[in-house]
């Protein structure tokens, strides 16, 4: 099944939805086989039914045993929220090979999406921005949240350019329950400023993880010659050695990276890169990790 | 420096391909989009200027190669000094050694001449010294070493070979390709009339070779020879065989000679030849009494000249019995034999005896003890057909006449062809049949047209299938067959040598066509007893491969190696004496080889002649003038190609320009 995972192939699904149905169904066969993982399905607890709860959980066995009403609860029912940042700056249209830095961000949310609300019913939200909040849907765990979420991610095309700091404030408003926070981008910025920009996130309690999106060629350009390079998000041409390119640039990218695992660490958040060609199992185990974590 | 071939200049417009392709189509590449250039610094400056270079450097190489090949085409030379800066000039001695140099002590003066020379030379001039005769002999490579030189012309021994100024002047143009400085290039010679080439622009020398005569003789010499001697190189009657010599005299008066035939070193007869003045001779010996094998044989004259080396003639006889043949007819059959035995005894040299026998008595003869069996119009008992075909398939050879006793039969005995029947001609008025084709690669039938006035009245229809038909007649009957049977040939003449059915035995073509004929069957060789000295032996045919020869030269030496004798075709006679040659075949052979007896006229070229060769006036002045003479040190300019250096660097630059176009093109391929 792993190979449903490899995002050259997923590329080729069309649909989102079926998307994330073949990545999380082949995650879970895989964690089936798996010793290292376990699955919150299992039996947690029993509940004496208060009113207004849902009698769709009312355990009915035991009603007709003892007359009286229990719910039967679940590990995977103790609900949390998931709220996923998506940038959508035109950097995220880069790629080296067939899938594009946004393709493989909007696999990664749903797929997180499609196994937060189908196996761990919990509530999940999407926030798209690039310069300024574009898209956002409240996270809920209502009927067909699942599509508006997949909807939202299709509707997610790459545009103008990134900046964490102007649409912070709206983050402020819009994550006031505490959940965990999901940010997936190329993180094109100085690691100070993207790290103080979250950072209020972590303040209100949320687990913050970042996903760093980049290409394989994002990391070693290997260039043999000269050329002229045009920046994604600004236009602007610059013309490079190949010397520049293999040394000095692999420093600064390293360079960046490094400090963004770091900040993101010390300001108590997660840090993951995620290159291109890469499957996406490791998104889902990290998001099960840190949900069985809140349990 | 010039330009042999200007008018290619014009190609130098091309480089206006490269100009347009570098400057006028700039260069533009296709910006390569990158995710943020948020950790790229610009490079740009660098990077251009070094593509900028690489670009100029590019353009200059293409401009190059085009403005060599352009210049290569003009072929350009530069003018170059004959001369080398020491002024140094090759000094050559050649000395001839032909055979008319033996006459009085030519050769000891010219080499005592060269000598003297070589003594007078500059110690540091370089030398050397060649020999020719009909071809140049090298003594010597271009050297100092005074003893080494005088050594090569103490060492020139005598030859027997005919002198060829055309050889020498040959050599001298191999010679001045290779070596650069000037030749001074001394001849010493008897300068020999007949020596020169049947064209003067044979022997005209290169230019950069001064020519310096040096005669070894002032004028003409009287000189006797046996010019020629007619003699056959078979006997097998000494009685029939006979000797005509022709003896001649070069600036002589008119004397008589005495003239004798020498056979293995003992005089067998002597005769007086009255030679005019200046004239020649015939002489005639009327038997040649050599013993059986072969015999050295000579004609030698009393000359008591200055040159005893061409005053014989030498030849080798060889002598044998003849060969026996068996003729088989019919016993009312007298006209077979009586034609045919007078026609193959009626040589001089008559190679064959013939014996008769009626077809009767065949089955008791033994046709192996004969050169060939004839069975002329025969019939044949059952058992001699067996006796003569188990001697055809053991290689005995067989020629039948098929006249009109055979045409009874319903094949041709020994052949086993069949016969169809036989066609009768009109004696009268042109009714007759002849001759219309035949194959002139079987010698004894020869053309058509040597038959044209024999009449055939009668002949055998013969079925051709398996044979080689080798003459029709005009009604396309087959006249002459050949088949192959076993290791022999049969030979089948459709008609009768009875005068009968033809006339052919009355014909002048039936003696030539008999003898021809007995020589082919019986394998009889035609050899020679005497050649030319510098002629060639053919010492081996093509079918006889990997079997080794011998061949022993005058002076009793074998010149051939153990590889040569093994492959060698042929072998040059250089020297003049007798040759004992075991050839390829197996069969010994010997031959008299005498000098070629232009040399014994020893009158030497005009003195206009000498002075045109050597491109001096009679009387010492240059002939052309402003022309550089022998001692003229004044150093000569002569064009020299430089097209090739040129060739050279426009291959290094195309190599250059290659690997530089490929790294470019390189970095188009990965810039889409």
């Amino acid at each position: 099944m792993q190979r449903f995972l490899d995002p050259a192939v997923l590329n080729a699904i069309s649909g989102l939805d079926l998307v994330a149905k073949t990545v999380v169904d082949g995650f879970v066969a895989g964690l089936h086989r798996s010793p290292d993982f376990g699955f919150s399905q299992e039996f947690a607890e029993y509940r004496a039914y208060t009113p207004g709860d849902d009698l769709r959980h009312v355990d009915w066995n035991v009603f007709a045993r003892t007359e009286r009403a229990y719910l039967k609860r679940y590990r995977g029912e103790t609900n949390s929220l998931l709220t996923v940042l998506l940038d959508a700056s035109n950097s995220m249209k880069y790629t080296s090979h067939a899938v594009t830095k946004m393709d493989y961000a909007r696999f990664t949310a749903a797929s997180l999406f499609y196994l937060a609300i189908k196996s761990q019913r919990d509530a999940a939200g999407l926030i798209v921005f690039d310069d300024e909040v574009r898209n956002y849907i409240r996270p809920s765990m209502r009927q067909g949240q699942l599509h508006r979420l997949l909807a939202g991610l299709e509707l997610a095309e790459p545009h103008a350019r990134t900046d964490f700091g102007k649409p912070l404030h709206h983050f402020q408003e819009f994550l006031r329950r505490r959940g965990l926070v999901v940010i997936l981008s190329d993180f094109y910025e100085d690691p100070q400023t993207i790290i103080r920009t979250i950072e209020p996130l972590r303040f209100h309690g949320n687990e913050v993880v970042l996903f760093h999106v980049l290409d394989p060629k994002e990391i070693d350009p290997k260039m043999n010659e000269a050329v002229v390079l045009v920046d994604l998000e600004t236009s602007t041409h610059m013309e490079v050695t190949p010397d520049y390119l293999n040394k000095d640039y692999r420093q600064k990218i390293d360079a960046h990276i490094q400090a963004l695992r770091d900040g993101a660490k010390g300001a108590g958040m997660d840090y993951h890169l995620l290159m291109t060609n890469k499957p996406l199992d490791g998104v889902l185990s990290e998001y099960l990790t840190i949900r069985q974590g809140r349990d | 420096m010039g330009l042999l071939a200007p008018w290619f200049l014009a190609g130098a417009l091309a480089v206006g391909v490269p100009l347009y392709l570098h400057l006028l189509r700039r260069h533009t590449s296709t910006p390569q989009q990158f995710s943020s250039l948020m950790f790229v610094e610009p490079r740009t400056q660098s990077s251009i200027r070094h593509r900028r270079l690489r670009y100029l450097a590019l353009l200059t190489l293409r401009l190059l190669v085009l403005l060599l090949l352009v210049l290569a085409f003009a072929n350009p030379y530069i003018k170059r000094a004959t001369v080398s800066a020491s002024g140094e000039r090759l000094l050559v001695i050649a000395v001839d050694n032909s055979l008319s140099m033996r006459a009085g002590s030519r050769l000891d003066d010219a080499k005592r001449e060269a000598l003297s020379l070589l003594a007078s030379r500059n110690p540091a001039q370089r030398a050397q010294v060649l020999a020719f005769g009909s071809q140049v002999q090298v003594m010597t490579q271009p050297v100092i070493d005074p003893a080494g030189l005088r050594n090569a012309v103490e060492s020139i021994q005598p030859g027997d070979s005919r002198g060829s100024f055309g050889a020498l002047a040959g050599a001298m143009r191999s010679i001045a390709q290779t070596v650069q400085t000037p030749i001074e290039l001394h001849v010493f010679s008897d300068m020999q009339r007949t020596n020169m080439p049947p064209s003067f622009s044979e022997m005209a020398m290169p230019a950069n070779v001064s020519l310096v005569l040096h005669p070894a003789s002032k004028g003409a010499a009287a000189n006797w020879t046996v010019e020629s001697v007619n003699a056959p190189a078979q006997v097998w009657d000494p009685k029939k065989a006979r000797v005509e010599a022709v003896v001649a005299g070069f600036d002589t008066a008119a004397a008589t000679r005495t003239v004798s035939l020498v056979v293995n070193g003992k005089t067998l007869a002597t005769k007086q030849a009255n030679v005019p003045a200046n004239g020649r001779a015939s002489v005639e010996f009327d038997s040649l009494d050599v013993p059986y094998g072969f015999s050295r044989c000579a004609v030698k004259i009393d000359s008591a000249d200055a040159m005893p080396a061409d005053d014989q003639y030498m030849f080798s006889v060889r002598r044998s019995d003849p060969q026996r043949v068996l003729f088989v007819h019919e016993s009312n059959d007298s006209r077979s034999p009586l034609y045919f035995g007078a026609a193959l005894g009626s040589s001089a040299q008559s190679a064959f005896v013939m014996e008769t026998v009626p077809g009767s008595q065949v089955q008791g003869t033994d046709p192996t003890k004969y050169a060939f069996v004839v069975i002329s119009d025969s019939s044949l008992s059952e058992g001699a057909q067996n006796v003569l075909m188990r001697y055809v398939r053991a290689g005995g050879n067989l020629l039948i006449a098929a006249g009109t006793t055979m045409a009874r039969l319903s094949t041709v005995p020994i052949l086993g062809n069949a016969i169809s029947g036989s066609h009768y001609y009109s004696r009268d008025g042109a009714g007759f049949a002849s001759v219309s084709d035949t194959d002139t690669s079987y010698a004894p039938v020869g053309k058509a047209d040597q038959w044209g006035g024999v009449k055939f009245y009668y002949a055998v229809a013969i079925d051709p299938t398996g044979a080689h038909v080798i003459a029709h007649l005009n009604d396309q009957t087959p006249l002459v067959l050949e088949k192959q049977i076993g290791e022999g040939r049969v030979v089948v003449f459709a008609s009768g040598f009875d005068n009968l059915t033809n006339d052919l035995p009355l014909h002048p073509m039936f003696v030539p066509f008999v003898q021809e004929t007995a020589g082919d069957l019986s394998g009889l060789q035609q050899r020679e007893g005497m050649a030319l000295v510098d002629s060639y032996m053919q010492l081996r045919t093509a079918k006889e491969q990997a079997v080794s020869v011998d061949v022993t030269d005058p002076e009793g030496k074998h010149p051939l190696s153990i590889q040569q004798a093994a492959k060698a075709q042929s072998i040059q006679l250089t020297e003049a004496g007798f040759y004992e040659v075991r050839l390829a075949n197996g069969r010994q052979d010997m031959v008299g080889v005498n000098a070629d007896r232009r040399e014994s006229d020893l009158t030497p070229m005009a003195d206009d002649v000498m002075s045109l060769w050597t491109g001096k006036s009679p009387n010492g002045q240059s002939a052309t003038s402003g022309a550089s003479s022998a001692d003229d040190s004044a150093p000569e300019k002569t064009p020299y190609s430089i097209a090739w250096y040129v060739l050279l660097a426009l291959a290094a630059v195309a190599l250059a320009e290659s690997v530089l176009a490929s790294r470019y093109l390189g970095t188009q391929r990965e810039e889409p």
